[in-house]
């Protein structure tokens, strides 16, 4: 805020002061905050307006389309309980639900560790005091400032069969590229490069991790006589391991739910969503249509909760895997 | 002093701009209907055709000054989700745009026009209209859907390279061995400098073009009942397999990745089947490329199968004022506005403005052969009225047939598939819907 | 020996950085090529790489045809006013699930989480209902007040995570010294967090500005109107502006106005990366 810096600093110098009292062992130190119903006043007082904000923009709607999962619901006339059909039609029936969780389930598997790695990477070399670093990381993020009408056409045209950017580089290399985004084995894998290339949102975020590491540990690891590798994995992964996390975890939640990117890749060479053969039928994709093309607004909403069950369990799993590996401050 | 000054500043000068920034938030900028005025909403897709809209609106206000009529427009992706939303909320439009290819959907929202209709036929003409086009307004016998455009099935080809190749041009009794004669000779690989020559576009990821050549050679979708798929019959197959030996046998349709409407405007296609007349204008914004229409050619069982789509206005079963709806939809297809429509380079459903396009056409304009694009109209005919034929053919069906047409399934299994498929749904949901 | 690898270290890192920005230049490079060409440069297949003669003109086209500045005005209204809300009520709520010791802490935490977790598709309607029942379509209302209730559950995670690097004593140390809570989160606590707060500020700007989906359902008149639906549209009207139909995008014109309005984003992020990124860092706390 309008707090200046040198304001803040004299604060953390007196607090840098009080800090090696109360780190004097056996020193008695009074916190006001050891009070839990003073921490429970400022808890709700700082996190009720967004408690607040879930109950009453996401509880409502979530709670309503959980009762329109076991519903007939076209929109227009009111909805109509049929207890598990939709589930039952989903899991047995639907000749395109399996589909698209298989496009879904093998875009997040693939794409998730590419782009935090890729995001990673780039991080660290854009964290050495190479020239115009300001320039590099601009560039690294202008894609994921495009955009995305704009920027998908253009994704399109490199990865066009006749004259595309990059069947015209392979044919100087002697080979015919095929018809990318319009064969059903080779759609898919587009979509994932299409998508690398918005890697700029990790990027920055564990460009600001990455300044939580104090440049002594490193001084100090070299002085060890540890090699780059291992300055990594003992200094930089261990401190920067909060936003490696966070970062994992909505690169799941995202790439599960993935649903503009394909619609847009579909749209923009006038190709039913989904095309070619279920190749890029998202599970997003596929809800969405459920949802606002054919008025199954109930089937829809068993798609969401389906799917929210597994986002829940995946992130779960993160959360518990997580207390192996991340290290929060003291 | 100062500092503490400013951070008692601080907070509400904070709070002083965010509550300026909610009373703007909070201003609405519908402006306020007149009152006395009856308002009408009118929600549309985006489209060139916009100028004309705003037009016919400031004119209808002008004859009906107790009227005001708001437009609201819509990017097409995105038609259906806002028109929906809206109607969920109660907050449907009066008047639509809407179609025959949507209509089994859209039916919950539709008002039954036939009392409408008949009481005012002699008014809108309702004789006017192509009577094939009058059927696809229908849905069990009743009105729902007032015209604007209409797009019909043809065999688009490009003059210059059949003058090249040294090809006959497409005739009105061209059968399917035609289209594979004339394909087969007109395709020419490519070279280091020549990109070369496709015979005839292929329409992947959509029915538009297999579903002619179904037709054609006497197949249908459904059994006549709507209950089951007909697509496993031999005449069907028969149909799926035309399509895929255009690419696999005689090699002359163009593969996947060669779109067809930039092959064709590049004359990298010889021939489009099917097309769609909208493209028109786009045509003919490319100085050099000679092009026309022509019948599609006859198939093994009969001429007839090509589509026929209708695209126009309905107006909300819930609307508050219908009769002033109905006055809205009668001057937006009256035929002065059919004309002007026309003129913006399609074909129109109104025989009287077929007559004028006819009639105007001088040479050198394209397509020289506008009359076969009427002519087609007789043998075309709308896709099934069945409740889920969209999700059936999209989510079902096409992608058994992308399949197929990439070699990886005989017309036989994705026949087979497809039908198992749609009758697995039938079963479950007919009647009732998923 | 030391100086000589360190230099050749450096000559390697910045041939991948080139390497990698050639790839990540060659959205926006196309863009701009693109928007200098003609109608008929744009329909052509296999199109040319470069156009054959710079139509500067397209530019002019767009501003005339296009009501850009008011867009403009609109979607920097709705960005500043999402982005004042994200700040001051993420901050403290992300301060909160950090440092406080309440039962049930991370299972709030985790509700919050979870609207996240289900598709937008779904609880659209109810919350369109919701939101015309107040009469709020066709203001900013809906596409603003979440924002000020915490709606960026994104933000109160990235800081949370942020939040709890800082050493724990620090704070408890300041509190000893008798500054108040909000007084330790605002001096404290958010300019230690400085790159996380402020790359939150960037996403959230750029979530606002590039957002179709939500103007798109709220508001239905065109002076309402922000910078993506405006393209949408101009997009169907830049046909019009060609003589053509449905159909072909004049994808010449939609990229002169994809450009411009893709400028102000960049030369803000070259103008703000420096003090996100580095701000910390320069005040010398941390090294």
């Amino acid at each position: 805020m309008a707090t200046s810096v040198s304001e803040w600093r004299q604060s953390y110098a007196a607090v840098n002061h009080s800090l090696t009292l109360v780190a004097t062992p056996g020193s008695t130190t009074y916190d006001p905050m050891n009070d839990r119903r003073a921490q429970a006043f400022w808890f709700w007082l700082f996190a009720g307006p967004a408690v607040a904000g879930f109950l009453l923009f996401s509880a409502g709607p979530m709670l309503h389309s959980l009762w329109l999962a076991f519903c007939n619901y076209d929109v227009v006339a009111p909805p109509q309980f049929i207890g598990l059909r939709n589930f039952a039609y989903l899991l047995f029936h639907d000749p395109a639900f399996w589909p698209s969780v298989q496009v879904t389930l093998v875009f997040t598997a693939v794409q998730v560790p590419l782009a935090v790695a890729s995001a990673l990477g780039v991080a660290l070399l854009l964290n050495q005091p190479v020239k115009a670093r300001g320039l590099w990381r601009a560039i690294f993020f202008l894609p994921s400032i495009l955009p995305q009408a704009a920027s998908v056409a253009v994704f399109v045209y490199i990865f066009q069969a006749d004259g595309g950017l990059l069947n015209r580089l392979l044919a100087l290399a002697g080979v015919t590229g095929p018809a990318w985004t319009t064969s059903p084995a080779w759609a898919l894998p587009v979509i994932v490069l299409i998508s690398l290339w918005g890697f700029g949102y990790p990027m920055v975020v564990f460009l600001g991790g990455l300044q939580n590491v104090p440049r002594e540990l490193y001084e100090a690891a070299h002085i060890d006589g540890a090699d780059a590798w291992g300055r990594f994995r003992h200094v930089t992964l261990p401190l920067i391991s909060p936003v490696l996390f966070f970062n994992v975890v909505m690169g799941v939640i995202g790439a599960l739910k993935v649903f503009d990117l394909a619609y847009a890749f579909g749209a923009a060479q006038g190709l039913i969503p989904g095309g070619p053969a279920r190749a890029t039928l998202f599970y997003g994709l596929n809800l969405y249509q459920q949802a606002f093309t054919y008025f199954h607004m109930g089937l829809a909403s068993a798609m969401a909760w389906l799917l929210f069950a597994v986002i829940v369990a995946i992130t779960w799993l993160n959360f518990r895997l997580s207390r192996r590996w991340v290290h929060y401050g003291d | 002093m100062l500092l503490r000054l400013r951070a008692l500043l601080l907070w509400p000068a904070v709070l002083a701009l965010a509550a300026t920034g909610f009373w703007w938030s909070a201003r609405s900028h519908e402006p306020p209907p007149t009152p006395g005025r009856k308002l009408l909403t009118w929600v549309h897709f985006v489209s060139p055709l916009r100028d004309h809209y705003e037009k016919q609106v400031a004119e209808f206000q002008r004859l009906h000054p107790d009227i005001e009529v708001r437009l609201i427009l819509v990017p097409m992706s995105e038609y259906h989700m806002k028109f929906k939303t809206l109607a969920a909320a109660g907050q449907a439009p009066d008047l639509f745009y809407s179609g025959d290819v949507w209509m089994s959907y859209l039916l919950p929202f539709m008002r039954d026009l036939t009392p409408l209709v008949e009481r005012d036929a002699a008014e809108i003409g309702l004789d006017d209209f192509f009577p094939e086009i009058r059927a696809a307004l229908q849905h069990e016998g009743r009105y729902y859907v007032m015209p604007e455009h209409a797009n019909v099935a043809l065999l688009y080809y490009n003059r210059s390279l059949f003058r090249a190749a040294g090809v006959p041009e497409p005739t009105a009794d061209w059968t399917w061995d035609d289209l594979v004669r004339a394909g087969v000779t007109l395709t020419r690989p490519a070279t280091a400098d020549d990109p070369g020559v496709w015979g005839c576009g292929r329409l992947e990821g959509w029915w538009g073009e297999w579903l002619t050549y179904v037709r054609q050679a006497g197949g249908a979708v459904f059994t006549p009942d709507g209950r089951r798929c007909a697509l496993d019959s031999p005449e069907a197959i028969a149909g799926l397999r035309f399509f895929q030996d255009k690419a696999l046998r005689h090699r002359f349709s163009a593969p996947a990745g060669y779109e067809p409407l930039n092959g064709f405007v590049n004359s990298r296609l010889a021939m489009l089947m099917v097309g769609h007349v909208s493209y028109w204008p786009n045509y003919n914004q490319i100085p050099d490329l000679d092009w026309d229409v022509q019948l599609l050619p006859i198939g093994p069982a009969s001429r007839s199968g090509g589509e026929l789509a209708i695209a126009g206005y309905s107006i909300s079963r819930h609307t508050r004022h219908p009769e002033e709806a109905w006055m809205l939809l009668k001057f937006l297809t009256r035929p002065a506005a059919a004309l002007e429509v026309m003129r913006h380079g399609t074909i129109s459903p109104r025989r009287s403005v077929a007559a004028v396009q006819v009639g105007e056409r001088r040479a050198g304009d394209r397509p020289r052969q506008v009359a076969a694009a009427y002519e087609q109209i007789q043998y075309a005919q709308p896709i099934p009225r069945h409740p889920y034929y969209i999700e059936i053919m999209l989510q079902i069906v096409q992608p058994e047939i992308d399949r197929m047409v990439q070699g990886e399934l005989t017309p036989e299994q994705a026949a087979r598939r497809a039908t198992d498929g749609v009758n697995a749904f039938l079963a479950t949901f007919h009647g009732t819907g998923p | 020996m030391e100086h000589l690898r360190t230099r050749r270290l450096d000559w390697t890192v910045t041939l991948v950085l080139a390497l990698g920005a050639l790839v990540m230049v060659l959205p926006l490079a196309w863009m701009i090529l693109t928007s200098l060409k003609t109608f008929p440069e744009i329909l052509r297949q296999p199109p040319a790489l470069l156009p054959a003669d710079a139509q500067w003109g397209n530019y002019r086209t767009v501003w005339e045809g296009f009501a850009y500045y008011r867009f403009f005005l609109n979607s920097a209204f709705v960005a500043l006013m999402v982005i004042a809300g994200t700040v001051l009520t993420c901050c403290p709520a992300a301060y909160a699930f950090a440092f406080y010791d309440v039962r049930h802490r991370e299972l709030i935490f985790g509700l919050l989480l979870s609207s996240l977790m289900l598709p937008a598709q779904v609880t659209v309607i109810p919350l369109f209902k919701a939101f015309a029942a107040l009469g709020w379509v066709n203001t900013y209302l809906p596409l603003v007040l979440p924002a000020w209730f915490g709606g960026n559950i994104f933000g109160i995670f990235l800081l949370r995570q942020f939040f709890r690097t800082l050493p724990r004593s620090l704070i408890e140390a300041a509190r000893i010294d008798g500054a108040s809570e909000w007084k330790i989160l605002w001096t404290l606590v958010v300019p230690m967090s400085l790159p996380a707060v402020l790359t939150v500020v960037l996403f959230t700007f750029l979530w606002s500005w590039n957002d179709l989906f939500n103007p798109l359902v709220y508001l239905h008149s065109e002076s309402a109107y922000t910078l993506p639906v405006g393209l949408l549209h101009f997009i169907a009207r830049a046909e019009q502006l060609t003589g053509g139909s449905a159909g072909q995008v004049p994808w010449h014109l939609v990229m002169a106005l994809a450009t411009v309005m893709v400028l102000p984003v960049v030369l803000l992020f070259v103008a703000a990366q420096k003090r996100f990124v580095e701000g910390v860092a320069a005040t010398g706390v941390k090294g």
